[in-house]
């Protein structure tokens, strides 16, 4: 090998390094900055409420996290918490609205169920995973509207509100839940065999094939195990406004995309994972708290949201390698 | 020639014959449904669907997606609304203006910074309607009677014809003519029909790209325009509910998401099937919100059917 193919294969490493750190310079950037301008944010309480504001996003982005890494994505994110938050009200206010906390399970299933219908269609029929998932966010929100008529319905149930109303070690429940989320979703990812096929079929879906993988048994599984997800993050939504409508899931999708390209997963499938996508999360919560702190209006928001993915996804792609862009 | 039409052929007539069976069917159910009166206003409602849908058919063309279209809409019906009492009939051309230049920066990004475009034009929508927020204060901007004035030529009719069936139809003939007669329209379908032998013939594969998003922006807003001239009024979310429909129109008619076969005079039937299903689906008594989850399912059920699978032999 001689020194300048070592010298460029350096320079490769500096650079996929730095790429790799990123994300986490921009969010203590950020805190930097922010804190220097906006001294309240360095506050406890700041802290708690950037903390309680990121953990839904966690939840749902944690899911939308293997769909990515295998490649595909899912745009049904907002459907999905419409229908799973309604299955959950319903559930509450009908006849078997004795099962409380047992109700949350319902509309995890629920969730599981519509993740199950967007892999079976992307698989089954050989559709891109967005087209079918765009199909289906207009499905779920639809399906969510005519179980409940069109309405609302309020959540009185204390055990479920208590998913938001109740402290413990000074963090809201729900802040415990996007953690405990976050640890499961490590473990698959790191420690179970499904976590190495989902590397192994974004990384290469026909050398994974070739290796004996079942790829498709894969994503479908991928698909169940986001819409899951899903179902949890709708949960803590209904918990946390009280009730339950097609309304909920409003403005989520961008949040969810924005952290796991933003915290350094690639669209391309095979490269990021789970800690990666906290970190974006963190940096979305903190850049949404800093605008509030800095009295920027909220719907600037949404568009410095949108320069943020391109941005991202921009960084990330791999411009050396010649291939067609659709 | 064999006398039974082959696959692909009968897959050619399917949507026209279709939309025949659906007219034939209501007509039976509803014979004021055949009226020319009638018509008209299945065409009027059909109008701005079409519109919207004829830009996203030359992004569809070569292969990409537009999940911007809608927000661009509802941004020039803000636009429009918020001109008109100033610059009069100047503002509908400022509304263009601002259609091309984000359908532009949806096509920038994904070309030249090599981003999908599904997630590209994601991202511009999300600039978009922020854009469209800050400037309206998230509040429907009313047109008053001093402005209606100024929207005569949309909301008019002509010996009889709604104004607005007419501009659908120039947009329709400015389509097929781009589509047929011009450079752009040609070296469209060859990227679309096989994007690396286009580049390898010399086609500038990038700038026909951006051509085609930068079209689809003008068109939307066109249609937002529209929108805003019949609801005299500009909403920040007034295009939500457009999105799906436009693509369905697409895919409906018999264009392929993955580019290269199909054109304009398909998403024209495309647009009618969408509209005379939902004119049946009210008629039979199914409600707004589960007329969604069919659109959702036709749009599913259409890609499949449609969709060239030799194209992309890792589907993601």
């Amino acid at each position: 090998m001689s020194l300048a193919t070592t010298s460029a294969n350096h320079g490769e490493r500096l650079r996929s390094r730095l790429r790799k750190t990123a994300p986490l310079l921009v969010l203590v950037g950020l805190c930097i900055l922010i804190g220097v301008t906006s001294p309240n944010f360095l506050s406890l309480p700041n802290g708690i409420r950037v903390l309680t504001a990121a953990s839904i996003p966690m939840v749902l982005a944690l899911g939308a996290t293997f769909v990515i890494l295998v490649g595909g994505i899912d745009l049904s994110v907002e459907g999905n918490i419409a229908l799973s938050a309604i299955v959950l009200s319903l559930v509450l206010s009908g006849p078997l609205g004795t099962l409380g906390l047992w109700a949350v399970p319902l509309a995890i299933l629920a969730g599981a169920a519509m993740g199950a219908a967007n892999g079976a269609a992307h698989v089954g029929l050989r559709i891109p995973s967005f087209m079918v998932t765009l199909g289906t966010w207009f499905v779920g929100l639809g399906l969510g509207t005519v179980l409940l008529g069109g309405g609302t319905i309020r959540i009185v149930e204390p055990s479920i509100r208590a998913l938001s109303l109740t402290r413990f070690v000074g963090l809201p429940l729900l802040v415990w839940i996007a953690a405990a989320a976050l640890l499961v979703a490590w473990v698959l990812q790191a420690r179970t065999r499904f976590g190495r096929h989902v590397y192994a079929v974004g990384g290469a879906e026909d050398l994974a094939a070739l290796s004996g993988i079942r790829v498709g048994r894969i994503k479908v599984l991928v698909f169940i195990l986001a819409g899951a997800f899903y179902g949890l993050a709708a949960v803590m939504s209904a918990a946390q406004i009280g009730q339950g409508n097609a309304a909920v899931g409003d403005g989520r999708l961008f949040t969810t995309i924005t952290a796991v390209v933003v915290g350094g997963t690639s669209l391309a499938g095979g490269d990021g994972g789970v800690i990666e996508t906290a970190i974006g999360v963190l940096i979305v919560a903190v850049l949404a708290n800093g605008m509030i702190l800095l009295g920027i209006p909220p719907y600037v928001q949404q568009a410095v949201q949108g320069l943020m993915i391109i941005a991202a996804v921009a960084i990330s792609i791999d411009h050396r390698l010649f291939r067609i862009v659709k | 020639m064999s006398a039974v039409p082959s696959l692909a052929r009968w897959r050619d007539a399917a949507p026209a014959l279709f939309l025949a069976v659906l007219v034939a069917v209501i007509t039976v159910a509803t014979p004021d449904f055949a009226q020319p009166g009638n018509l008209l206003g299945v065409l009027a409602d059909t109008a701005t669907l079409f519109v919207l849908a004829a830009g996203m058919t030359f992004v569809i063309l070569i292969g990409g997606i537009d999940l911007a279209a809608h927000t661009i809409a509802s941004l020039s019906s803000v636009v429009v609304a918020l001109l008109l009492p100033t610059l009069g009939y100047g503002a509908f051309p400022v509304a263009l203006a601002v259609g091309f230049a984000s359908g532009l920066f949806s096509g920038v990004v994904h070309v030249r910074l090599h981003v999908p475009s599904f997630i590209a034009t994601l991202a511009t929508s999300g600039v978009v309607s922020g854009v469209a927020l800050l400037v309206s204060d998230a509040r429907t901007i009313s047109i008053d009677a001093a402005g209606r004035s100024q929207l005569a030529w949309i909301t008019g009719s002509v010996a009889g014809v709604p104004a607005v069936v007419l501009i659908a139809a120039a947009v329709f003939l400015a389509c097929a003519f781009v589509q047929r007669f011009t450079r752009f329209g040609r070296r469209s379908l060859a990227i679309g029909a096989g994007e690396p032998a286009a580049w390898a013939s010399g086609i500038r594969v990038g700038r026909q790209k951006i051509i085609a998003f930068a079209l689809c922006g003008t068109l939307a807003a066109l249609a937002g325009a529209l929108l805003a001239g019949r609801l005299s009024a500009g909403t920040p979310v007034l295009g939500n509910q457009l999105l799906l429909p436009a693509i369905a129109s697409v895919i409906v008619g018999g264009t392929a998401i993955t580019g290269g076969a199909g054109g304009i005079g398909r998403t024209l039937i495309g647009a009618l099937i969408i509209t005379v299903v939902r004119i049946g689906m009210t008629f039979v008594g199914v409600n707004i919100f589960a007329q969604q989850v069919v659109f959702g399912l036709v749009l599913i059920a259409a890609v499949a059917v449609t969709i060239d699978r030799t194209k992309i032999p890792i589907v993601k």
